[in-house]
């Protein structure tokens, strides 16, 4: 039932491209704008093709859902809010390639989006150098907000750091010492096994070693045997998208499971669907959670993405989309402007109201590095769990407990004078 | 180490053998019909999404086997309606129509049941291990390896024992003969493209038990194919089936030494290949030299 209700929910390029239409044309019912108000435009890059497909689609509807809902409210500074959406197919180069289409021929105000950590950085560059803010909503490598973050960058989602650092404690003492990585060969995976490597030998760990897994990998087989040989206590999985997917089916059929702990950061509402129940198991963070009973305005929220998109609940990438406009909004209310510049410096400091932190916590973007200091929602999966209902969580951390202090990132942003 | 080695070999037979069953029926499809069949992958995950439809119905066994053998019927309207017209172009007509093909198919898949991935049940008793040594031959794994193994057998029976084989056998090697012996090649080389898309289709159900579904499932499986068949030798289905399972061994070899080139060197052999026997192994002379 699950799997239908999801599967209602997918959908291609001219699907999203009519659903924003039908959106704008919904926002533009509440008030009545002027015939020559000129849209405030948001770009937005993420993948609705490839292996990130199933999270980026979640990202746009999260984000089609707040411009929603301030068109319904006014706008930002009275003018309607436009998000244009284009796919980037999970590739740096086309990702730039509609970016530049966006800026040229649309003359988008700001970008958001991107889930593939190697998008987000070559999208940081190119808004830094056309002065454009860029709200990165779901790439995790630290880099972004660390030794490379820039002035016009600001990052929704986690750091690498801020990901491992939630559940690597838990899982030395839990499961052991003895670790092994099964990790994706791109920038997000190489940034989540150092910072694992890090905090586990910090701890009196020991890595026992690793293999390199190119993006798109369907047969695992050669690596698991790889990874039973070296007899690790935890198998860390820090893989993305669908590769996540078929590791965790075959890691089953294995029966690796039964004989080490497999565990890792990132794990998603969409990923645990897509999995059978057997190959449901683990330990591991989630950055947001849709049921989190007492916490004000998250049931609201949970309905009101019901109402939009019927039979889905909002993932933690449905969250970062909401919050990635909101955040836009936010910040252009209080420089009273669109300009970039502006909008950048009012967005430090920029702590999120509960009706779109959603968390007990009060996430802010930190000046230093432009970070959102969001929780983590570790937990466990829940096995025989029917959707929505597939994660038990453990506990609530505030991001800015476990995160970098500013000094340790090595991010110094600089304004262009 | 040794151990190592041979469990890496062993797991290399065993994909190899996949790869393998996809290969043949590309190679059908090359051999009489002279298309390289891009769409090939598309029609993989197109079958595999019919299972999954079809599995709450009729059971993982009834899905293995109408799954193919619908989407073969797919194949028969795909190339009454478009490869058939291209047959006496250039090969690069059919090339590029079957690669928009691909395209058209992956977006009707994720149009249709979502850009999600699905997971397709199996049964139970598959889905695990024979022995904790040998972990990773799983019920399932042995399962596929017989069936390519049983299927191609198969194959060769009928193309050596029955009308249909023989005619397809001799098209091979010249049409225009068996077209001037009273053969209508039109409706060989039809029936012959709808095999080669059953056997495409049996490979997918068979990789959807595996590795799940997704709209993309065909395009990581075909690239090895394509290089199973320029290894084993166009135009000859023995040659695919050890292409299949040379190229599966030495990739599950390299990763005991060096896991980051297990991907490359299937290519390497490939282009040793093409250097030194660019017929490949089995292949017959003059279609590539």
């Amino acid at each position: 039932m699950a799997l239908k209700t999801l599967q209602g929910g997918g959908y291609g390029r001219r699907g999203l491209l009519k659903t924003g239409a039908a959106l704008g044309a919904a926002g533009l019912a509440g008030p009545v704008w002027g015939a020559d108000t000129v849209p405030v435009k948001i770009g937005q890059i993420d993948s609705t093709t490839g292996n990130f497909a199933v999270l980026g689609q979640s990202q746009i509807k999260g984000a089609a859902l707040a411009a929603h809902e301030l068109n319904a409210a006014g706008g930002i500074l009275g003018r309607p809010v436009q998000v244009l959406v284009e796919d980037d197919a999970g590739s740096p180069a086309t990702g730039i390639d509609k970016a530049g289409r966006l800026l040229h021929q649309e003359n988008v105000d700001f970008f958001i989006g991107t889930v593939s950590s190697a998008v987000s950085l070559s999208l940081s560059q190119f808004a830094e150098a056309h002065g454009k803010v860029f709200v990165c909503s779901g790439g995790h490598v630290d880099k972004l907000t660390g030794a490379g973050c820039n002035w016009a960058t600001f990052r929704v989602c986690s750091t690498t750091w801020i990901l491992t650092d939630g559940d690597s404690k838990t899982l030395y003492d839990k499961f052991g010492k003895k670790w092994y990585f099964l990790t994706t060969d791109y920038a997000f995976g190489h940034s989540e096994q150092a910072d694992y490597t890090k905090q586990v030998t910090g701890y009196g760990g020991t890595i026992l070693g690793g293999a390199l897994v190119p993006v798109g990998t369907s047969d695992f087989s050669s690596y698991l045997i790889q990874a039973k040989a070296a007899g690790p206590d935890v198998l860390c999985l820090l893989l993305a998208g669908d590769d996540q997917i078929n590791a965790m089916k075959q890691i089953t059929q294995f029966g690796l499971n039964k004989s080490m702990a497999v565990a890792g950061a990132l794990f998603e509402l969409e990923q645990i669907a897509a999995l059978p129940e057997a190959a449901r198991y683990g330990v591991w963070t989630f950055e947001w959670y849709w049921n989190q009973p007492g916490v004000p305005h998250v049931a609201e929220f949970v309905k009101r993405y019901n109402t939009m998109y019927p039979g889905l609940y909002p993932s933690q990438r449905s969250w970062f989309g909401y919050v990635s406009v909101h955040a836009l909004a936010l910040a252009a209310k209080a420089a009273n402007s669109v300009d970039s510049v502006k909008v950048a410096k009012a967005m430090e400091g920029l702590v999120l109201p509960p009706e779109i932190a959603l968390q007990p916590g009060k996430p802010m973007f930190r000046a230093e590095d432009h970070q959102l200091l969001l929780g983590m929602f570790p937990g466990e999966v829940n096995q025989t769990g029917t959707y929505p209902h597939l994660m038990t969580i453990y506990d609530y951390v505030p991001g800015a407990s476990i995160a970098l202090s500013p000094s340790e990132t090595g991010c110094t942003i600089t304004y262009p004078s | 180490m040794l151990l190592d080695i041979i469990f890496n070999a062993f797991n290399g037979l065993i994909a190899g053998s996949f790869y393998a069953l996809m290969a043949i029926g590309l190679s059908l499809i090359l051999g009489l019909n002279g298309v390289i069949n891009f769409a090939h992958g598309g029609f993989m995950a197109l079958a595999a999404y019919l299972a999954f439809t079809l599995v709450p119905y009729v059971g993982f066994w009834g899905a293995l086997v109408i799954a193919p053998l619908l989407t073969g019927g797919v194949g028969y309207i795909v190339e009454q309606l478009v490869v058939k017209r291209l047959y006496l172009r250039d090969p690069l007509y059919s090339l590029l129509a079957t690669f928009g093909l691909a395209l058209i198919i992956q977006d009707m898949l994720r149009t249709i049941w979502g850009a999600q991935g699905l997971p397709l049940a199996i049964p139970d008793f598959l889905n695990q291990p024979l022995s904790s040594t040998y972990f990773f031959v799983t019920g399932y794994r042995l399962f596929v390896m017989v069936l390519a193994v049983v299927s191609t057998a198969g194959l060769f029976a009928a193309l050596r024992f029955t009308r249909l084989g023989v005619r397809i056998r001799a098209g091979n090697k010249d049409l225009e003969t068996i077209s001037a012996v009273g053969v209508n090649i039109l409706l060989l080389r039809s029936a012959n493209f709808m095999l080669g898309i059953v056997f495409a289709g049996l490979a997918g159900v068979l990789a959807a038990g595996q590795l799940g579904l997704t709209p993309t499932m065909g395009d990581q499986l075909i690239m090895p194919s394509f290089v199973a068949i320029v290894v084993g030798g166009v135009g000859s289905l023995l040659g695919s089936l050890l292409g299949g399972l040379i190229i599966g061994v030495a990739s599950g070899i390299t990763t005991a030494f060096y896991p980051a080139g297990s991907e490359v060197v299937i290519y390497l052999i490939m282009g040793v290949m093409l250097i030194a026997r660019p017929r490949g192994l089995l292949g017959q002379e003059g279609l590539f030299e």
